[in-house]
């Protein structure tokens, strides 16, 4: 059975070009538009690894990624964080709240399956 | 300054030179025509410099193999074991194994037969009855990591919290190469967490990648985890691969492939507060690469230095060409004196002054051609620091090593034969002298051993001395071993120099432990003989508990000196002028009664008649003159008959027969086409010092 991957943007166009390439990699991808609705999505079912961006409205990925944690069937669930550069104390809450890998914007499909590549098993 | 490549390719050479010697006197001894203790003495020689230079390289398969062949001559030579054809066949097999180890080493497609080894060790311990447990490690352990990168994961105990999982990045490693040797290991602690991680990877990947992308691999864990990624051997090639360009060390690593910008970066920052550490230091220190690795970048980087310094052209000249034109320079300076002489017989002024200038021009043509064979004694210094950090190593000591005057000159051949005297005298400081780190601060000395080598050109003699700040030499447990050793008797009185000096006699070791280095009696005699040869002189100074001083003392150059005629009846004797402090008329009446020193301006100097000591027959002149002559620090008189003044000598060596005649180190041919003897300094104040104070 394939993976599952929930991937958090506001951004309609990172999610749809994430999301082709992990599909295409075989992963079972589900979105979300922002925090608020991502946890919604985090239901219970098996969630393998969550992409998140940092800034979103209604609630932001540092917020969203802390709730997460909380939740005990993802508490061990790898987090990418998705960043641009230069934001180093986004990165340290980001760290802090349980985002371990980061992966900065902008970046090339192949860049986001590497990263996934190493936290995940195909 | 001289790579490893060349010191290697020295070890190699004079390897292949002790196996030589080796085999001929194994094959004497087969023969029946030798006389055997000699013989074994050198067989055990060359296994012990082959041992003790093997292990300076690191070739530990040579180390293990040698040390057993070793030991089974050590026994021989303490008449322990009989020296059988059993026995000498069995170390011919041996000597034609070293051999090819050695040869494998410059050419490593001639594979070593390791089943042969194996068996050969076997044959050896059966000779010894504790077999050694230093037989060399099967050859495949250590040729299977040379191409590999070594990566060694403390995973951190926050890893499974954070969602990593090493089964993803070790089948990410897959994506990159071949993953060998695998292994995983995990120690739990009492209060085990089932949460925590507690597991080491530790595997060998081949892989055309760089050091960057292997590191990617653990970009996510890089916080919570210790990663270290050793570049495999074959960095060292692609090190000698990489384009000429001036470039710091740090940047030529990180281009090959071996370090990460990001561990450049943070050695860089780590520099900045131990200022006295250089980049390569503290990236070995880090464990981000292997020393060697770093080493081959120096090289390279000392290559690139010296391709920009071309403006100092070299020029490789055979030496056998270079001798052949000091040979006939030799020639012509003594032509010259015949020449000036008869000259100066003529009254013609013209001629006599035309004449000077070729006097002068081949006075200079003399100093440049002795200057062609003049090098720096720095590169005879350099081999020492890997020899000094190496040993140092070895035995666990911290040391430092200070060298002063490395651009001091001295003789090429000078040099060649110095190497060897050197290395025992270091390799002896570090292990003897040197006291280790516990026992230094137990003592009150700084932990760091101090190594001092120092040239420098000291009234026509260059001195080389090797000094530290270690034990410094035991009078009495020398005097006792040398009792003990029948080297001297107990009633004998020896002074504190003398007891020193006994260091130097065959078969001396002071040493409680046999050590891989030193400890086996093999050295100190050979240092002596071979500084000796060079009509040179070693010295010891020491303070119990301080230190110890070594200095040798050897004259400026073989081939020509400035000498000053002096005749002793009809006998002609050349001083070499640099050692000449004054010469004075003899006044018989001032000396005192019977005693042979004289008061000169209030100081006492010794002085030797050289009729009396050269038993010459002729009577005593009317007029007597004495040359006062100085060596070091000591000095004496030399009575002679006639001044005759300056010229310069050609050296001929004596021949064999004459070598035990004391006082005497040559002899030249004078312009008239006598022959002159040249008089052996220091021996002759030794001589009369010693006279004068045995009385």
């Amino acid at each position: 059975m394939s993976k599952t991957i929930l991937i958090v943007d506001d951004s309609i166009s990172i999610r749809q070009v994430v999301g082709m390439a992990l599909r295409g990699a075989g992963f079972e991808v589900i979105e979300g538009v922002d925090g608020k609705d991502a946890l919604t999505k985090c239901d219970g079912r098996k969630i393998h690894l969550v992409i998140s961006d940092v800034n979103m409205p209604n609630m932001d990925g540092i917020t969203f990624v802390t709730e997460l944690k909380k939740l005990a069937a993802y508490r061990f669930t790898p987090v990418i964080m998705l960043t641009t550069e230069g934001s180093d104390d986004k990165k340290a809450a980001g760290k802090a709240a349980g985002a371990k890998a980061w992966v900065v914007k902008p970046f090339k499909a192949e860049q986001m399956l590497d990263a996934v590549n190493k936290l995940i098993l195909p | 300054m001289m790579d490893m490549a060349q010191a290697e390719q020295i070890f190699i050479e004079e390897a292949q030179d002790l196996l030589q010697v080796m085999e001929t006197c194994l094959l004497d001894i087969e023969g029946g025509d030798a006389t055997p203790a000699d013989h074994i003495a050198a067989i055990f020689r060359a296994a012990h410099t082959i041992k003790g230079s093997a292990g300076l390289f690191g070739f530990n398969t040579v180390v293990g193999f040698t040390h057993s062949v070793e030991s089974v001559l050590d026994k021989v030579r303490d008449n322990k074991l009989q020296m059988d054809a059993l026995l000498v066949s069995l170390l011919l097999d041996c000597q034609q194994h070293m051999a090819q180890m050695i040869a494998a080493l410059s050419y490593p497609a001639l594979a070593v037969n390791a089943a042969q080894g194996t068996f050969l060790l076997e044959q050896l311990g059966t000779y010894l009855q504790a077999p050694k447990d230093l037989a060399p490690a099967p050859v495949a352990a250590q040729t299977a990591a040379a191409d590999a990168w070594s990566v060694d994961v403390a995973y951190g105990l926050d890893v499974f919290r954070d969602g990593m999982d090493p089964v993803s990045q070790l089948s990410y490693l897959t994506t990159l190469g071949t993953l060998e040797q695998v292994s995983l290991q995990y120690s739990f602690p009492a209060d085990f967490d089932p949460e925590s991680c507690y597991l080491h990877l530790q595997l060998q990947l081949k892989t055309g990648a760089g050091k960057q992308k292997i590191e990617d691999v653990f970009e996510f864990i890089q916080e919570s985890s210790q990663v270290q990624i050793k570049p495999p051997l074959t960095v060292v090639e692609q090190l000698e691969h990489t384009p000429l360009q001036p470039e710091k060390l740090g940047q030529l690593l990180v281009d090959a492939g071996a370090v990460t910008p990001r561990e450049l970066e943070q050695v860089l920052e780590l520099q900045k507060q131990q200022t006295h550490s250089s980049v390569g230091e503290l990236l070995v220190q880090q464990g981000a690469v292997p020393t060697a690795v770093v080493e081959a970048a120096v090289n390279r980087q000392a290559h690139q230095e010296h391709k920009r310094a071309s403006d100092f052209q070299v020029l490789k000249v055979e030496a056998r060409k270079l001798d052949h034109l000091i040979k006939l320079i030799g020639e012509m300076v003594t032509a010259g004196s015949a020449n000036e002489m008869l000259i100066s017989q003529t009254n013609n002024e013209q001629l006599q002054e035309a004449f000077s200038s070729i006097t002068h021009l081949i006075e200079q043509i003399r100093d440049g051609a002795l200057s062609l064979r003049m090098v720096q004694i720095g590169e005879s210094f350099s081999r020492l620091k890997r020899i000094v950090r190496d040993v140092s190593r070895e035995l666990g000591k911290d040391v430092e090593l200070d060298v002063v005057g490395a651009e001091t000159e001295l003789d090429k051949s000078m040099v060649e034969k110095l190497s060897d005297p050197l290395m025992h005298i270091v390799r002896n400081a570090l292990d003897h002298g040197i006291e280790p780190v516990d026992i230094r601060t137990y003592r009150g000395k700084p932990a760091q051993g101090r190594l001092k080598l120092s040239a420098y050109h000291e009234a026509g003699a260059v001195v080389i001395e090797i000094q530290d700040d270690g034990a410094g030499l035991d009078a009495s447990r020398i005097r006792a071993k040398a009792e003990e050793k029948g080297l001297i008797s107990s009633e004998q009185a020896l002074s504190q120099e003398d007891i020193y000096r006994l260091i130097f006699e065959p078969g001396f070791s002071t040493a409680a432990q046999v050590t891989n280095l030193s400890g086996r009696g093999v050295g100190m005699d050979v240092v002596k003989r071979n500084i000796e040869e060079l009509r040179g002189q070693i010295l010891i100074d020491s303070e119990l508990g301080k230190g110890a001083r070594f200095r040798i003392r050897l004259p400026l150059t073989l081939a020509i000196i400035d000498g000053f005629e002096v005749t002793v009846g009809d006998t002609h004797l050349v001083l070499p002028v640099n050692m000449i402090q004054e010469c004075l008329e003899f006044e018989h009446a001032e000396l005192v009664e019977d005693r042979n020193y004289l008061n000169l301006r209030g100081d006492v100097l010794p002085f030797v008649r050289l009729r009396q000591l050269f038993q010459l027959p002729q009577p005593p002149a009317s007029r007597e003159n004495i040359v006062v002559v100085q060596y070091g620090r000591s000095r004496a008189g030399l009575v002679v008959d006639t001044l005759n003044g300056e010229l310069q000598a050609v050296i001929k060596p004596l021949a064999p027969i004459f070598r035990s005649t004391h006082g005497i180190s040559g002899s030249t041919i004078l312009g008239s086409g006598d022959v002159g003897f040249i008089l052996d300094i220091p021996q002759l104040i030794e001589y009369a010092c010693s006279t004068e104070s045995a009385r």
